[in-house]
C-alpha cells in the first residue's frame, strides 16, 4: 500500500500539528493505549530493558516506548518534562532525587496499588523502605547494589604481594602503597586512585566512625575535625606518593575511561558493585572486587545495600495503573529477569535472584557474591539525601579535595570551608 | 513647506486622507510582512519571548519543578555580595578574553599578510586555513584536545624529544586554561578572511610611494597597513570579543562539565550552565544571563565610544 500526501494535505496536517502544539494539546496517536518510560543509561542497558518492553507488548499487548539518555543530560530532560506537563508515566528515579520529585508530587505514591497491580509480598523489605518517602511508596527499588573497590589482580602479582581483601584497613594502604613503589610497575602505577573527593568514600569513612553524611533531617551528620581528618589522612598518602598524584587524578573527569584504574596508573580503585562488569569490558587485567578499607581492623558498618536505582510512576500519569503494572512484570517475570541480570543491581525479590545467578557470567557473579556476603562491612541504610546533595558534592567535595591535592589549600582550610560551605548550600535550598 | 500650509489650510482632506494611507501601507506593505512572518513568529516566540521570559525568572526562585516565586532583586544582590564562584568564574572569563582574543586577532592578521603577497594556490591555502574555525567549537575537536595536552598525549611527546617532561596540561591548574585560549587562536580563520578582504582594499600605489621614500617594511605596516585595516580591526575585535564571552563548548568538554582542576576553567557560561541544568537555580542562571549580557554590551559601547579615537575610516 501507498499513500500519498499531496503538498495541500501536508500543509494542512502540519498546520494542524502546529496548533495542537501551540494549544498544549497531545496528538491523539501518541496517548493511544501505549505508557512512556524513561531512563538514564548507556546503549547496553537500552538494549536489555527494550528486551522486556518487547515481551511485556507479547505477553499483554501494551506498548512501552522508552527513551534514554546519559546521567547528566538525564535529569534537565526529566526536570524540563515535569515542568511542562509531559512527564512519562514511568520515570527512573534515583536515591539522589527521590525526596525531592516525591514531595512536589512529580511521582505518584504506589501504596494503593500494592497487593493489586504491585505483587511486592517477596521483595525484600530493605530495598522497600528505600523507596519509601514519608511511609508512602514512591519508587520500586531494580536491584541493590553497595560501593565497592576494584582491583587489578595481576598489578598485584607483578608486585609480588597478596591482593588485598574485605579485611584491608586505611593502614594497609600505606604499606601496599611502598611495595608498589618499590617494586616500581607499569611506569610507577599507584596502589590506589586518590579517593579524597569520591562522595561515597567520604561517606563510607564517616559511618565506620558512626557519623554519617546527612542526618534524617536532612542535616551535615558530620563536623570539622572529621573533615580535617579526612584531608590530612589522604594528605599523607598523597605526600608519601602512595596515592596517584593530583596532576594525574585530575584527567579523571567521570567517564569510564578517564578514570586511573583504566588509564593504567593505580591499581585500586573504589568504585560500585554493579560497575564491575562496564571497566572489565574495557580492561585487560582481571578485575577483583573487594569492599572500601577499613577504619581499623575489624571495624565496619559502613557500607549498605543502596537501591542502585528505581522505577516511579508520574505524578500527572493518566494511566498508573497500567505503570504499576508493567512495574511489576519488570520485577517479577522470570523471562524479564533473565534478560536483565545484574545489570541495573542484584534483584531485591528472591526468587527472582535464583532465576537469575545460573545465567550470570563469571563478573557479574562476582558482584552478585560481594553483595551478598558483606557480613561485617553491612551497615543500616542511611536516610535519602537532602536535595542539595547533588551541589554540595559537585561544588565543594570535588573541588576542595582537588584544591588540597594541588597544594591551593591546607587540610585545615578545606575542611572549614566544606563544613561551612555545604551549611551555606543546604541553607539556601 | 508649501505642501505643510496647504494641508493646514485644508484639515478636512486630511481626516480623509488617513484611511487610505492606511489602507495604502496595507495594500504595499502587508505582503512584505506576510513573506517575513515565518521569521517574524521565530524572533518572537524563540527570542524575544524566552528572553522577556528569563527576564521575570531572573526575579524569581524557580526549580523546574514548582512554580517560580517572586524574590525581588535578591539574586543580583547575592551575586555580587555572597557568590565567590561568581567571581571565579568573572575572573576565567575575563582572563580568557583578554588573553584569547588579542592574540586570535594578531596570529589571524599575521596569517592574512603572509597570504596576501600573491602567493600561487590561494584559496586552496585559504580554505586550509579556515577550516579549523569550521571545525573548532565542535565536540570533537574538544575531545582531541584533551589528547593532544593530556599527560601522555602529543605535546608531551614532542617535548620528550627534547628530553623535557612535561605536565598534563590539561589537568593542571596552572596550564589548563591556556590549552583552551590556544584552541581559541587555533580557531583564527573568519577574522583572517575579513583581515584578507580588508588589505586588499588598500591601493598598492601607497606602498610604492612609501619605498620610493625610503620607508622600512616595518614602517610601512605601522604607517600605511594598521591605519587603513582599522576599521576591519574594531570589527573583528567587537565579534571575537563577543565570541569570547560566550564561549562554552570546550570548556564543557575538556573539563568534563566540572570547570576543574580545581575551578580554572570555570568559565562564566559553564557557571550559568550549572546553576541552572546540574543543581536547578533557573531563577539565579537567568539573573547570571541578563548580567552577562549587561558585560558583553557595556564593552561593545566601551570599544565603539573609544572607536572614533583610533579607527580611521577612509573620509
Amino acid at each position: 500500500m501507498t499513500t500519498r500526501i499531496d503538498r495541500r494535505q501536508f500543509l494542512m496536517g502540519t498546520s494542524a500539528l502546529v496548533a495542537a502544539g501551540a494549544a498544549g494539546v497531545m496528538p491523539a496517536w501518541a496517548q493511544a493505549d501505549s505508557l512512556r518510560l524513561i531512563f538514564w543509561g548507556g546503549q547496553a542497558r537500552a538494549d536489555l530493558t527494550y528486551g522486556v518492553t518487547d515481551l511485556y507488548k507479547a505477553a499483554k499487548g501494551t506498548d512501552v516506548e522508552g527513551e534514554f539518555l546519559a546521567w547528566n543530560d538525564y535529569w534537565p530532560k526529566l526536570a524540563t518534562q515535569t515542568a511542562g506537563g509531559n512527564a512519562p508515566d514511568i520515570i527512573q528515579m534515583d536515591y539522589r532525587y527521590i525526596v525531592e520529585y516525591a514531595k512536589r508530587n512529580a511521582i505518584a505514591p504506589l501504596d494503593e496499588f500494592v497487593g493489586g497491580a504491585l505483587q511486592l509480598a517477596d521483595f525484600d523489605a530493605d530495598q522497600l523502605e528505600g523507596g519509601k518517602v514519608d511511609g508512602k511508596l514512591y519508587g520500586i527499588s531494580l536491584g541493590a547494589n553497595s560501593v565497592a573497590s576494584l582491583v587489578n589482580l595481576p598489578a598485584f602479582e607483578e608486585v609480588g604481594i597478596e591482593a588485598p581483601t574485605n579485611a584491608w584497613t586505611y593502614d594497609d594502604i600505606m604499606t601496599m602503597g611502598e611495595a608498589f613503589n618499590s617494586a616500581n610497575i607499569r611506569g610507577g602505577m599507584k596502589v590506589i586512585s586518590d579517593g579524597s573527593y569520591t562522595e561515597p568514600m567520604l561517606d563510607n569513612w564517616l559511618r565506620q566512625r558512626g557519623k554519617a553524611l546527612y542526618t534524617a533531617d536532612g542535616k551535615l551528620g558530620y563536623d570539622e575535625d572529621d573533615a580535617i581528618e579526612w584531608y590530612t589522612l589522604w594528605s599523607k598518602l598523597r605526600d608519601a606518593g602512595v596515592c596517584v598524584s593530583a596532576e594525574d587524578q585530575a584527567i579523571d573527569t567521570g567517564a569510564v575511561e578517564t578514570t586511573m584504574l583504566v588509564q593504567g596508573k593505580s591499581a585500586i580503585m573504589p568504585s560500585n558493585s554493579n560497575q564491575l562488569v562496564g571497566y572489565q569490558a574495557i580492561m585487560q587485567d582481571t578485575l577483583g572486587m573487594i569492599g572500601y578499607p577499613r577504619i581499623a581492623p575489624g571495624a565496619g558498618g559502613g557500607h549498605y545495600r543502596k537501591p542502585s536505582m528505581f522505577f516511579s510512576v508520574g505524578g500527572s500519569s493518566a494511566k498508573k495503573e497500567a505503570a504499576a503494572e508493567f512495574l511489576n512484570f519488570f520485577i517479577s517475570d522470570p523471562e524479564a529477569a533473565k534478560i536483565l541480570g545484574v545489570e541495573r543491581g542484584v534483584p531485591c525479590i528472591a526468587a527472582t535472584r535464583d532465576i537469575v545467578a545460573p545465567t550470570l557470567d563469571s563478573q557479574s557473579q562476582i558482584a552478585l557474591n560481594f553483595v551478598a556476603n558483606l557480613g561485617d562491612l553491612l551497615g543500616a541504610l542511611p536516610p535519602s539525601p537532602p536535595a542539595a546533595a547533588g551541589e554540595i558534592d559537585a561544588s565543594l567535595i570535588r573541588t576542595l579535595g582537588q584544591e588540597v591535592g594541588f597544594g591551593a589549600k591546607t587540610p585545615e582550610e578545606a575542611g572549614r570551608e566544606l563544613i561551612s560551605g555545604a551549611n551555606d548550600i543546604l541553607s539556601r535550598a | 513647506m508649501t505642501t505643510r500650509s496647504l494641508e493646514s489650510a485644508a484639515p478636512t482632506r486630511e481626516r480623509v486622507a488617513t484611511p487610505t494611507v492606511w489602507s495604502r501601507i496595507w495594500q504595499n506593505d502587508a505582503p512584505g510582512y506576510l513573506f517575513l512572518l515565518p521569521w517574524l513568529i521565530g524572533f518572537l516566540g524563540l527570542t524575544i519571548g524566552p528572553m522577556v521570559t528569563s527576564l521575570y525568572l531572573s526575579f524569581t526562585d524557580f526549580d523546574l519543578l514548582t512554580s517560580p516565586d517572586w524574590v525581588g532583586a535578591s539574586n543580583y544582590m547575592r551575586m555580587f555580595t555572597n557568590d565567590p564562584k561568581f567571581w571565579a568564574s568573572m575572573r576565567v572569563t575575563m582572563f580568557f578574553v583578554i588573553f584569547s582574543v588579542p592574540l586570535k586577532l594578531a596570529f589571524a592578521l599575521m596569517v592574512a599578510m603572509l597570504l596576501n603577497r600573491g602567493i600561487r594556490g590561494l584559496p586552496l591555502y585559504r580554505a586550509l586555513f579556515y577550516l579549523p574555525s569550521l571545525l573548532g567549537a565542535s565536540v570533537a575537536i574538544a575531545i582531541l584536545w584533551r589528547q593532544i595536552f593530556a599527560g601522555d598525549g602529543l605535546v608531551n611527546k614532542l617535548l620528550a624529544v627534547f628530553d623535557i617532561a612535561g605536565p598534563s596540561w590539561i589537568s593542571n591548574p596552572k596550564t589548563s586554561l591556556w590549552t583552551l585560549i590556544i584552541l581559541s587562536i587555533w580557531q583564527f580563520g573568519s577574522p583572517m578572511i575579513i583581515f584578507l578582504a580588508g588589505l586588499r582594499q588598500i591601493p598598492q600605489d601607497m606602498y610604492e610611494a612609501a619605498s620610493l621614500d625610503g620607508a622600512s617594511r616595518w614602517r610601512q605596516f605601522v604607517k600605511i597597513t594598521l591605519p587603513l585595516l582599522t576599521p576591519v580591526v574594531f570589527f573583528n575585535a567587537i565579534i571575537q570579543t563577543i565570541e569570547a564571552f560566550k564561549s562554552f563548548t570546550p570548556a564543557f568538554i575538556i573539563s568534563g562539565g566540572t570547570g576543574n582542576p580545581i575551578n580554572s576553567t570555570l568559565f562564566y557560561t559553564l557557571y550559568l550552565y550549572q546553576e541552572a541544568f546540574a543543581f536547578f537555580r533557573m531563577g539565579y542562571a537567568s539573573a547570571l544571563a541578563w548580567v552577562l549580557l549587561a558585560l558583553v554590551g557595556i564593552f561593545t559601547a566601551i570599544s565603539f565610544l573609544s572607536s572614533k579615537y583610533w579607527v580611521h575610516y577612509d573620509e
